[in-house]
Protein backbone atom coordinates (compact mmCIF):
# COMPACT_ATOMS: atom_id res chain seq x y z
CA UNK A 1 0.00 0.00 0.00
CA UNK A 2 1.34 3.52 -0.79
CA UNK A 3 1.40 6.18 1.42
CA UNK A 4 -0.82 8.08 -0.14
CA UNK A 5 -3.75 5.41 -0.27
CA UNK A 6 -2.84 4.91 3.78
CA UNK A 7 -3.00 8.50 4.51
CA UNK A 8 -6.70 8.60 2.84
CA UNK A 9 -7.58 5.79 4.41
CA UNK A 10 -6.45 6.13 7.86
CA UNK A 11 -6.52 9.63 8.38
CA UNK A 12 -9.95 10.50 7.92
CA UNK A 13 -10.39 8.67 11.38
CA UNK A 14 -7.51 10.16 13.63
CA UNK A 15 -9.51 12.68 14.92
CA UNK A 16 -11.40 9.70 16.27
CA UNK A 17 -8.60 7.90 17.37
CA UNK A 18 -7.46 10.80 18.59
CA UNK A 19 -10.32 11.57 21.39
CA UNK A 20 -10.82 7.71 21.84
CA UNK A 21 -7.04 8.00 23.49
CA UNK A 22 -7.85 11.04 25.20
CA UNK A 23 -10.62 8.94 26.77
CA UNK A 24 -8.71 7.03 28.16
CA UNK A 25 -5.78 8.75 29.19
CA UNK A 26 -6.96 12.06 29.99
CA UNK A 27 -4.42 14.16 28.33
CA UNK A 28 -4.27 15.59 25.04
CA UNK A 29 0.17 15.16 24.64
CA UNK A 30 -0.55 11.78 26.01
CA UNK A 31 -3.65 10.95 23.57
CA UNK A 32 -1.39 12.53 20.32
CA UNK A 33 1.70 10.53 21.34
CA UNK A 34 -0.78 7.62 20.69
CA UNK A 35 -2.09 8.67 17.88
CA UNK A 36 1.28 8.62 16.08
CA UNK A 37 1.96 5.51 18.02
CA UNK A 38 -1.18 3.40 16.09
CA UNK A 39 -0.91 5.12 13.06
CA UNK A 40 3.03 4.25 13.22
CA UNK A 41 1.44 0.48 13.58
CA UNK A 42 -1.12 0.46 10.87
CA UNK A 43 1.64 1.74 8.35
CA UNK A 44 3.42 -0.96 9.36
CA UNK A 45 0.61 -3.58 9.35
CA UNK A 46 0.22 -2.16 5.74
CA UNK A 47 0.45 -5.19 3.71
CA UNK A 48 -2.88 -6.81 5.94
CA UNK A 49 -4.86 -3.76 6.37
CA UNK A 50 -6.09 -3.88 2.45
CA UNK A 51 -8.03 -7.76 3.73
CA UNK A 52 -9.76 -6.23 6.56
CA UNK A 53 -12.96 -5.04 5.89
CA UNK A 54 -13.50 -2.84 8.29
CA UNK A 55 -10.23 -0.55 8.95
CA UNK A 56 -11.74 1.72 11.34
CA UNK A 57 -12.81 -0.77 13.36
CA UNK A 58 -9.09 -2.59 13.65
CA UNK A 59 -7.72 0.73 14.06
CA UNK A 60 -9.69 1.28 17.34
CA UNK A 61 -9.16 -1.52 18.81
CA UNK A 62 -5.82 -1.14 18.53
CA UNK A 63 -6.16 2.38 19.91
CA UNK A 64 -8.11 0.86 22.49
CA UNK A 65 -5.53 -1.74 23.29
CA UNK A 66 -3.08 0.75 23.58
CA UNK A 67 -4.18 3.16 25.66
CA UNK A 68 -4.69 0.26 28.54
CA UNK A 69 -1.50 -1.37 27.87
CA UNK A 70 -0.54 2.62 28.92
CA UNK A 71 -2.86 2.69 31.87
CA UNK A 72 -1.52 -0.71 33.11
CA UNK A 73 2.21 0.21 33.22
CA UNK A 74 4.18 0.52 35.59
CA UNK A 75 5.25 3.92 34.37
CA UNK A 76 2.00 5.67 33.78
CA UNK A 77 0.70 4.44 37.08
CA UNK A 78 3.79 6.28 38.84
CA UNK A 79 3.23 9.48 37.00
CA UNK A 80 -0.63 9.59 37.73
CA UNK A 81 0.03 10.26 41.03
CA UNK A 82 1.84 13.18 40.76
CA UNK A 83 0.34 14.72 38.13
CA UNK A 84 -3.23 15.95 37.30
CA UNK A 85 -4.05 15.33 33.80
CA UNK A 86 -7.43 17.47 34.12
CA UNK A 87 -6.96 20.22 31.25
CA UNK A 88 -9.24 23.21 31.07
CA UNK A 89 -11.16 23.36 27.47
CA UNK A 90 -11.00 26.32 25.44
CA UNK A 91 -14.94 27.70 24.88
CA UNK A 92 -15.96 30.43 23.25
CA UNK A 93 -19.00 31.50 25.42
CA UNK A 94 -19.26 33.94 27.60
CA UNK A 95 -17.04 34.17 31.15
CA UNK A 96 -19.76 33.43 33.55
CA UNK A 97 -21.61 30.15 31.00
CA UNK A 98 -17.37 29.42 30.88
CA UNK A 99 -17.05 28.41 34.56
CA UNK A 100 -20.50 26.84 34.83
CA UNK A 101 -19.86 25.22 31.56
CA UNK A 102 -16.76 23.63 32.27
CA UNK A 103 -17.42 23.59 35.40
CA UNK A 104 -20.07 20.75 34.42
CA UNK A 105 -17.92 19.32 31.29
CA UNK A 106 -15.31 18.44 33.72
CA UNK A 107 -17.67 16.64 36.13
CA UNK A 108 -19.16 14.85 33.17
CA UNK A 109 -15.37 13.83 32.32
CA UNK A 110 -14.74 12.80 35.48
CA UNK A 111 -18.28 10.70 35.93
CA UNK A 112 -17.75 9.32 32.47
CA UNK A 113 -13.94 8.28 33.04
CA UNK A 114 -15.38 6.56 36.60
CA UNK A 115 -17.46 4.22 34.38
CA UNK A 116 -16.12 1.03 34.19
CA UNK A 117 -14.38 0.69 30.63
CA UNK A 118 -16.52 -1.18 28.24
CA UNK A 119 -19.18 1.21 29.29
CA UNK A 120 -16.81 4.32 28.95
CA UNK A 121 -15.79 2.53 25.54
CA UNK A 122 -19.29 2.16 24.56
CA UNK A 123 -20.82 5.30 25.59
CA UNK A 124 -17.48 7.10 23.72
CA UNK A 125 -18.51 5.42 20.63
CA UNK A 126 -22.53 5.77 20.54
CA UNK A 127 -22.69 9.28 21.91
CA UNK A 128 -19.71 11.26 20.70
CA UNK A 129 -18.40 9.38 17.52
CA UNK A 130 -22.31 8.08 16.76
CA UNK A 131 -21.44 4.50 15.72
CA UNK A 132 -24.31 2.45 14.34
CA UNK A 133 -24.61 -0.63 16.43
CA UNK A 134 -23.50 -2.51 14.52
CA UNK A 135 -19.97 -0.82 14.20
CA UNK A 136 -19.46 -1.30 18.19
CA UNK A 137 -19.73 -4.63 17.59
CA UNK A 138 -17.25 -4.68 15.49
CA UNK A 139 -15.42 -3.03 17.79
CA UNK A 140 -15.82 -4.65 21.00
CA UNK A 141 -17.37 -8.50 19.75
CA UNK A 142 -20.31 -8.18 21.98
CA UNK A 143 -23.70 -8.55 20.94
CA UNK A 144 -26.05 -5.52 20.59
CA UNK A 145 -28.34 -6.85 22.97
CA UNK A 146 -25.54 -6.29 25.25
CA UNK A 147 -24.42 -3.35 24.11
CA UNK A 148 -27.81 -1.63 24.32
CA UNK A 149 -27.64 -2.50 28.49
CA UNK A 150 -24.55 -1.52 28.94
CA UNK A 151 -25.13 1.66 26.68
CA UNK A 152 -28.35 1.96 28.99
CA UNK A 153 -27.02 1.77 32.11
CA UNK A 154 -23.49 4.30 31.38
CA UNK A 155 -25.72 6.44 30.64
CA UNK A 156 -28.37 6.40 33.34
CA UNK A 157 -25.20 6.22 35.58
CA UNK A 158 -24.03 9.68 34.37
CA UNK A 159 -27.43 11.15 34.97
CA UNK A 160 -27.93 9.84 37.73
CA UNK A 161 -24.65 10.93 39.49
CA UNK A 162 -24.77 14.43 37.83
CA UNK A 163 -28.10 15.08 38.83
CA UNK A 164 -27.32 13.99 42.35
CA UNK A 165 -24.17 16.14 42.42
CA UNK A 166 -25.78 19.36 40.91
CA UNK A 167 -28.68 18.64 43.70
CA UNK A 168 -26.20 18.78 46.37
CA UNK A 169 -24.32 22.01 44.94
CA UNK A 170 -27.13 23.75 44.34
CA UNK A 171 -28.82 22.62 48.46
CA UNK A 172 -25.93 25.20 49.39
CA UNK B 1 -42.81 18.99 20.73
CA UNK B 2 -41.81 18.84 24.28
CA UNK B 3 -43.20 15.84 24.50
CA UNK B 4 -41.81 14.21 21.86
CA UNK B 5 -38.59 15.38 23.58
CA UNK B 6 -39.46 13.55 26.75
CA UNK B 7 -40.02 10.35 25.13
CA UNK B 8 -37.02 10.28 23.27
CA UNK B 9 -34.81 11.26 26.33
CA UNK B 10 -36.91 8.28 28.07
CA UNK B 11 -35.52 6.30 24.66
CA UNK B 12 -32.61 7.40 24.88
CA UNK B 13 -31.72 6.28 28.60
CA UNK B 14 -33.37 2.94 27.75
CA UNK B 15 -30.28 2.51 24.84
CA UNK B 16 -33.25 2.22 22.72
CA UNK B 17 -33.19 5.32 19.98
CA UNK B 18 -31.65 4.93 16.85
CA UNK B 19 -28.76 7.29 15.32
CA UNK B 20 -31.35 9.50 14.46
CA UNK B 21 -33.04 10.63 17.16
CA UNK B 22 -30.29 10.74 18.71
CA UNK B 23 -29.39 13.74 16.56
CA UNK B 24 -32.37 14.94 16.65
CA UNK B 25 -32.18 14.76 19.95
CA UNK B 26 -28.57 16.39 19.90
CA UNK B 27 -30.19 19.18 17.72
CA UNK B 28 -32.67 20.01 19.95
CA UNK B 29 -30.37 20.17 23.13
CA UNK B 30 -27.47 22.71 21.25
CA UNK B 31 -30.28 24.92 20.44
CA UNK B 32 -30.96 27.51 22.43
CA UNK B 33 -34.73 27.53 23.69
CA UNK B 34 -34.14 24.47 25.86
CA UNK B 35 -37.24 24.14 28.93
CA UNK B 36 -35.61 24.98 32.61
CA UNK B 37 -36.62 21.77 33.80
CA UNK B 38 -34.35 19.84 31.09
CA UNK B 39 -31.48 21.92 31.59
CA UNK B 40 -29.34 19.22 33.42
CA UNK B 41 -30.23 16.63 30.84
CA UNK B 42 -28.91 18.72 28.19
CA UNK B 43 -25.50 19.51 30.14
CA UNK B 44 -24.49 15.37 28.72
CA UNK B 45 -25.56 16.14 25.68
CA UNK B 46 -23.25 19.39 25.37
CA UNK B 47 -20.47 17.35 26.46
CA UNK B 48 -20.40 15.01 24.24
CA UNK B 49 -21.29 17.76 21.51
CA UNK B 50 -18.70 19.26 22.73
CA UNK B 51 -15.72 16.46 23.28
CA UNK B 52 -16.55 15.22 19.47
CA UNK B 53 -14.52 18.54 17.95
CA UNK B 54 -12.21 17.82 19.98
CA UNK B 55 -8.97 17.41 17.25
CA UNK B 56 -5.32 16.17 17.52
CA UNK B 57 -3.06 19.61 16.66
CA UNK B 58 -2.58 20.10 13.21
CA UNK B 59 1.21 19.14 13.59
CA UNK B 60 0.46 15.70 14.45
CA UNK B 61 -0.82 14.17 11.28
CA UNK B 62 1.96 16.19 9.15
CA UNK B 63 4.52 14.67 12.10
CA UNK B 64 3.52 11.54 11.27
CA UNK B 65 3.00 11.33 7.97
CA UNK B 66 6.42 12.96 6.77
CA UNK B 67 7.83 10.39 9.36
CA UNK B 68 6.04 7.53 7.58
CA UNK B 69 7.63 9.00 4.20
CA UNK B 70 10.71 8.71 5.54
CA UNK B 71 10.21 5.62 7.33
CA UNK B 72 8.94 3.81 4.23
CA UNK B 73 12.20 4.91 1.75
CA UNK B 74 14.65 3.84 5.03
CA UNK B 75 12.67 1.11 5.67
CA UNK B 76 12.07 -0.86 2.17
CA UNK B 77 16.10 -0.07 1.52
CA UNK B 78 16.59 -1.49 4.79
CA UNK B 79 15.07 -4.40 4.77
CA UNK B 80 16.57 -5.55 1.56
CA UNK B 81 19.84 -4.20 2.18
CA UNK B 82 19.97 -6.05 5.55
CA UNK B 83 18.94 -9.08 4.29
CA UNK B 84 21.48 -8.61 1.98
CA UNK B 85 23.86 -8.10 4.48
CA UNK B 86 22.97 -9.94 7.03
CA UNK B 87 22.57 -13.29 4.42
CA UNK B 88 26.58 -12.03 3.16
CA UNK B 89 27.37 -11.42 6.72
CA UNK B 90 26.85 -15.16 7.91
CA UNK B 91 28.31 -16.37 4.72
CA UNK B 92 31.55 -14.56 5.22
CA UNK B 93 31.16 -15.62 9.31
CA UNK B 94 30.44 -18.91 8.42
CA UNK B 95 33.40 -19.57 6.28
CA UNK B 96 35.97 -17.88 8.03
CA UNK B 97 35.04 -19.45 11.17
CA UNK B 98 35.15 -23.11 8.96
CA UNK B 99 38.62 -22.26 7.81
CA UNK B 100 39.67 -20.94 11.33
CA UNK B 101 38.74 -24.23 12.74
CA UNK B 102 40.40 -26.81 10.15
CA UNK B 103 43.23 -24.68 11.10
CA UNK B 104 43.63 -24.81 14.18
CA UNK B 105 42.05 -27.97 14.86
CA UNK B 106 43.97 -29.74 12.22
CA UNK B 107 47.40 -27.46 13.63
CA UNK B 108 46.73 -28.50 17.03
CA UNK B 109 45.67 -32.16 16.74
CA UNK B 110 48.39 -32.85 14.08
CA UNK B 111 51.08 -31.93 17.53
CA UNK B 112 49.33 -33.38 19.59
CA UNK B 113 49.23 -36.62 18.03
CA UNK B 114 52.02 -36.59 17.19
CA UNK B 115 53.03 -36.41 20.83
CA UNK B 116 50.61 -39.05 21.94
CA UNK B 117 52.27 -41.13 19.12
CA UNK B 118 55.43 -40.68 20.50
CA UNK B 119 54.56 -41.49 24.17
CA UNK B 120 53.05 -44.21 22.99
CA UNK B 121 55.62 -45.93 20.87
CA UNK B 122 58.23 -45.32 23.43
CA UNK B 123 56.42 -46.82 26.69
CA UNK B 124 55.88 -49.74 25.34
CA UNK B 125 59.19 -50.81 23.52
CA UNK B 126 57.97 -54.62 24.51
CA UNK B 127 55.44 -53.52 20.89
CA UNK B 128 57.39 -51.72 18.85
CA UNK B 129 60.40 -52.45 16.89
CA UNK B 130 63.71 -50.06 17.81
CA UNK B 131 63.76 -48.02 13.94
CA UNK B 132 59.67 -47.02 15.37
CA UNK B 133 61.27 -45.89 18.64
CA UNK B 134 63.96 -43.99 16.62
CA UNK B 135 61.99 -42.13 14.58
CA UNK B 136 59.45 -41.64 17.67
CA UNK B 137 62.85 -40.32 19.55
CA UNK B 138 63.40 -37.80 16.24
CA UNK B 139 59.91 -36.61 16.41
CA UNK B 140 60.67 -34.53 19.64
CA UNK B 141 62.71 -32.81 17.43
CA UNK B 142 59.91 -31.40 15.95
CA UNK B 143 58.48 -29.42 19.67
CA UNK B 144 59.87 -26.19 20.09
CA UNK B 145 60.17 -27.05 23.41
CA UNK B 146 60.19 -29.96 25.53
CA UNK B 147 58.07 -30.25 28.67
CA UNK B 148 58.93 -32.20 31.58
CA UNK B 149 56.81 -35.53 30.71
CA UNK B 150 58.29 -35.48 27.11
CA UNK B 151 62.08 -35.36 28.55
CA UNK B 152 61.42 -38.48 31.38
CA UNK B 153 60.19 -40.63 28.83
CA UNK B 154 63.42 -39.58 26.62
CA UNK B 155 65.46 -40.51 29.71
CA UNK B 156 63.53 -43.83 30.21
CA UNK B 157 64.30 -44.63 26.80
CA UNK B 158 68.00 -43.63 26.98
CA UNK B 159 69.00 -45.72 30.37
CA UNK B 160 66.51 -48.64 29.73
CA UNK B 161 65.70 -49.29 25.61
CA UNK B 162 67.20 -52.42 25.14
CA UNK B 163 68.47 -51.43 21.52
CA UNK B 164 71.98 -49.09 22.18
CA UNK B 165 70.76 -47.12 18.76
CA UNK B 166 67.67 -46.12 20.25
CA UNK B 167 69.37 -45.00 23.50
CA UNK B 168 71.85 -43.61 21.55
CA UNK B 169 68.96 -41.06 19.75
CA UNK B 170 67.55 -40.69 22.88
CA UNK B 171 70.85 -39.27 24.01
CA UNK B 172 71.18 -37.15 20.87
CA UNK B 173 67.60 -36.07 21.64
CA UNK B 174 67.97 -35.06 25.12
CA UNK B 175 70.94 -32.71 24.32
CA UNK B 176 68.74 -30.36 22.65
CA UNK B 177 67.31 -29.47 26.41
CA UNK B 178 70.41 -29.53 28.19
CA UNK B 179 69.31 -26.37 29.61
CA UNK B 180 67.08 -28.50 31.73
CA UNK B 181 68.56 -29.55 35.23
CA UNK B 182 66.31 -32.51 35.23
CA UNK B 183 68.13 -33.81 31.56
CA UNK B 184 71.94 -32.89 33.25
CA UNK B 185 71.17 -34.87 35.93
CA UNK B 186 69.75 -37.56 34.08
CA UNK B 187 72.38 -37.90 31.91
CA UNK B 188 75.36 -37.93 35.29
CA UNK B 189 73.15 -40.49 36.18
CA UNK B 190 73.30 -42.23 32.96
CA UNK B 191 76.81 -42.04 32.71
CA UNK B 192 76.58 -44.69 35.85
CA UNK B 193 73.93 -46.85 34.06
CA UNK B 194 75.25 -47.32 30.75
CA UNK B 195 77.29 -50.28 29.60
CA UNK B 196 77.52 -49.90 26.38
CA UNK B 197 80.85 -48.49 25.14
CA UNK B 198 79.11 -45.83 22.30
CA UNK B 199 76.35 -44.36 24.79
CA UNK B 200 78.64 -43.77 27.20
CA UNK B 201 81.34 -42.53 24.79
CA UNK B 202 78.39 -39.96 23.74
CA UNK B 203 77.84 -39.18 27.00
CA UNK B 204 81.16 -38.51 28.13
CA UNK B 205 81.39 -36.02 24.42
CA UNK B 206 77.93 -34.80 25.54
CA UNK B 207 78.89 -34.04 29.13
CA UNK B 208 81.85 -32.05 28.16
CA UNK B 209 80.03 -30.82 25.82
CA UNK B 210 77.44 -29.10 28.56
CA UNK B 211 80.70 -28.37 30.75
CA UNK B 212 79.02 -30.14 33.56
CA UNK B 213 81.75 -30.21 36.06
CA UNK B 214 79.52 -32.19 38.61
CA UNK B 215 80.01 -35.07 35.91
CA UNK B 216 83.82 -34.61 36.57
CA UNK B 217 84.04 -37.43 39.56
CA UNK B 218 81.68 -39.86 37.72
CA UNK B 219 84.19 -39.34 34.58
CA UNK B 220 87.15 -40.52 37.02
CA UNK B 221 85.52 -43.25 38.26
CA UNK B 222 85.11 -44.97 34.55
CA UNK B 223 88.61 -44.09 33.56
CA UNK B 224 89.72 -46.37 36.58
CA UNK B 225 87.23 -48.85 36.05
CA UNK B 226 89.62 -51.59 34.57
CA UNK B 227 85.80 -53.55 33.25
CA UNK B 228 85.26 -50.57 30.89
CA UNK B 229 86.73 -50.52 27.41
CA UNK B 230 89.73 -48.73 27.29
CA UNK B 231 88.71 -46.28 24.49
CA UNK B 232 85.82 -45.32 27.07
CA UNK B 233 88.39 -45.03 29.78
CA UNK B 234 90.74 -42.56 27.81
CA UNK B 235 87.64 -40.94 26.76
CA UNK B 236 87.07 -40.35 30.12
CA UNK B 237 89.98 -39.38 31.07
CA UNK B 238 89.86 -37.25 28.49
CA UNK B 239 87.11 -35.93 29.59
CA UNK B 240 88.32 -35.41 33.38
CA UNK B 241 90.74 -33.59 31.51
CA UNK B 242 88.61 -31.20 30.17
CA UNK B 243 86.17 -30.11 32.32
CA UNK B 244 89.48 -29.89 35.17
CA UNK B 245 90.69 -27.27 32.55
CA UNK B 246 87.41 -25.24 32.36
CA UNK B 247 87.26 -25.65 36.04
CA UNK B 248 90.98 -23.94 36.39
CA UNK B 249 90.23 -21.22 33.78
CA UNK B 250 86.92 -20.09 35.23
CA UNK B 251 89.20 -20.22 39.02
CA UNK B 252 92.18 -17.51 37.78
Amino acid sequence: MELKAFTQLILPTQGRLFRLAKLFLRNREEAEDTLQEVLMKLWSHRQQLESYQNVEAFAVQMTRNLCLDKLKSKEWQSRAGEANWEEVEEQKVSPYQQVELSDSAALMRKLIDELPETAKLILHLRDVEEYSFEEIEQVTGMNVNHIRVVLSRARKEVRDKFLKIQAYESGH
Amino acid sequence: MNLDIEQLIEKYYEGETTLEEEQELRAFFLSENVPAHLENEAKQFRYFGQTRKEQPSAGVSYRTVTQLSKRSKVRSLNSWGLRIAASLTLLVVGFGAGIWYTQHEGGLSEENSHVAEMKKTLQAPEQTSASERILAVNQSYELAQGDEEITQILLNTMNFDENVNVRLAACQALQRFENEQIVRDGLIQSLKIQTDPSVQLALIEALVLMKEKRAASEMLRLAQNQKVLEIVRLKAEEGVFHLKQEKQTNNT
